[in-house]
């Protein structure tokens, strides 16, 4: 049991080290340590993992919550969970206090200047990407009218937007 | 002797200004007050009504201001409730964040600036930069961000985990329905609604921060660049945010201070 623990914390640990951009990039690096090394889930419960990591309103790494799960309970959950969010958060609170503390230097604010353009840059290649999948008949495409017309002009919670468009799919 | 006195007094009040003059907190109001009511004593002593008045003007104002203080400290207290409302947002985005990372990136920018206006948009596109370099999904990373920057440790901790618990507690359950009778749920068609709306949310929240951040051709250019590469090339995020990074060096190496909106 501890074994198995250890062995699990050690797999997430790593997965979290190495999961730089997060979100669906790190599903093959999650299934060849889970399925193909360790052969703790089967191929179709690993899909069905990413599907529920999707399906839950957090990151998809919470499909880790449900791999510990089928590995040891609860406590595996616990365990998975809590090993592939560790390295990320040590590493950001690090870093934003090394931001505050140089925030004088030049060399980091200019490097910040140029980057923080870029992140504005991905979020704009995100709503493409996102768009291109999923705007494919009249209904989608008026709900992104929609959503924009809600957001900029109305100024409404984004919260409702997301729960009514979930509530037109379901419904329809 | 009435020389020594003065002296003495004189130094009391001295001294407390000294302190008055380096911090303005309790301690050291406190502090101040205590010299001053001594040197006002020895002033009385030896007669010198005129320097008495002067203090007794002096210990008012800091009375008053010691009362402020003390009533500030009660309002800090009665904040909790609203330190606990700070928390509950991150709980409210964990359990509302559905569609994907982008959705969250959304919600967090419209609850962290335009509503609670916890960071401003500089402040919310930096986290972003660390969560595109560091290891971690974006969304977590900047709520690590934000609760870091509000109360060091405790808060990166407070808020990473109040923001993971409801998809952790719905993943426990899901995979306890799952485990009995292995269904998943049928989710295809209200994923394609949701990447719509989520969709026109993320193109206005990115026209937002545009605005935010643009201000000449040479951002423009940077963001044409960044946005091209990811499309059509397909770059690494790592490598388009650290090449942005790297550019940002080299030309706004000779930039003068006015522009850089602090």
């Amino acid at each position: 049991m501890i074994n198995t623990l250890l062995k699990l914390s050690w797999v997430f640990l790593k997965i979290g080290t190495f999961s730089f951009g997060g979100g669906i990039v790190i599903i093959p690096l999650v299934e060849n340590e889970v399925v193909t090394n360790y052969g703790w889930l089967t191929k179709t419960e690993f899909v069905d993992a990413v599907t529920l990591g999707q399906v839950t309103p957090g990151p998809v790494i919470v499909s880790a919550t449900f791999i510990g799960y089928k590995v040891c309970g609860i406590l595996g959950a616990i365990v998975s969970t809590v090993s592939v969010i560790l390295p990320s958060f040590v590493m950001i609170c690090l870093a934003t206090a090394a931001i505050k503390k140089f925030r004088e230097n030049k060399i980091l604010a200019n490097f910040l200047r140029g980057a923080r353009i870029a992140v504005i840059g991905m979020v704009f290649d995100a709503g493409i990407s996102i768009g291109k999948s999923s705007l494919v008949d009249i209904k989608t495409i008026l709900i992104v009218v929609i959503s924009i017309i809600c957001l900029f002009k109305y100024k409404i919670n984004p919260i409702w937007i997301i729960l009514g468009a979930g509530i037109v799919g379901l419904v329809t | 002797m009435e020389q020594k006195i003065r002296e003495q007094a004189d130094k009391l009040y001295m001294r407390g200004l000294h302190v008055f003059a380096r911090s303005a907190d309790m301690e050291s109001l406190e502090l101040v007050a205590e010299l001053w009511q001594k040197a006002w004593e020895l002033y009385r002593k030896i007669g010198d009504e005129n320097k008495a008045r002067e203090l007794e003007k002096s210990l008012v104002g800091l009375y008053k201001k010691k009362y402020l203080k003390v009533r500030e400290r009660k309002e800090q207290q009665g904040s909790i409730i609203k330190k606990f409302k700070e928390w509950f947002m991150f709980f409210k985005i964990g359990c509302f964040g559905f569609g994907g990372p982008m959705a969250i990136f959304t919600l967090l920018q419209d609850e962290l600036v335009r509503e609670r206006q916890i960071l401003t948009d500089k402040d919310f596109l930096e986290g972003a930069v660390l969560g595109d370099v560091l290891p971690g999904p974006v969304t977590m990373d900047i709520v690590t961000y934000t609760g870091y920057k509000l109360k060091k440790w405790s808060g990166a901790i407070i808020s990473t985990m109040v923001f993971i618990l409801p998809s952790f507690v719905m993943m426990i359950i899901l995979a306890m329905l799952y485990d009995k009778y292995s269904i998943t749920p049928k989710v295809e068609h209200v994923f394609k609604c949701l990447g719509a709306a989520v969709t026109g949310l993320i193109l206005s929240v990115g026209l937002k921060l545009s605005k935010a951040e643009m201000k000449d051709y040479r951002e423009l250019c940077i963001l044409i660049w960044a946005f091209a590469s990811a499309l059509i090339f397909k770059l690494d995020i790592v490598v388009i945010v650290g090449l942005a990074g790297l550019v940002g060096i080299v030309i706004y190496h000779d930039d003068t201070e006015k522009q850089q909106v602090k």
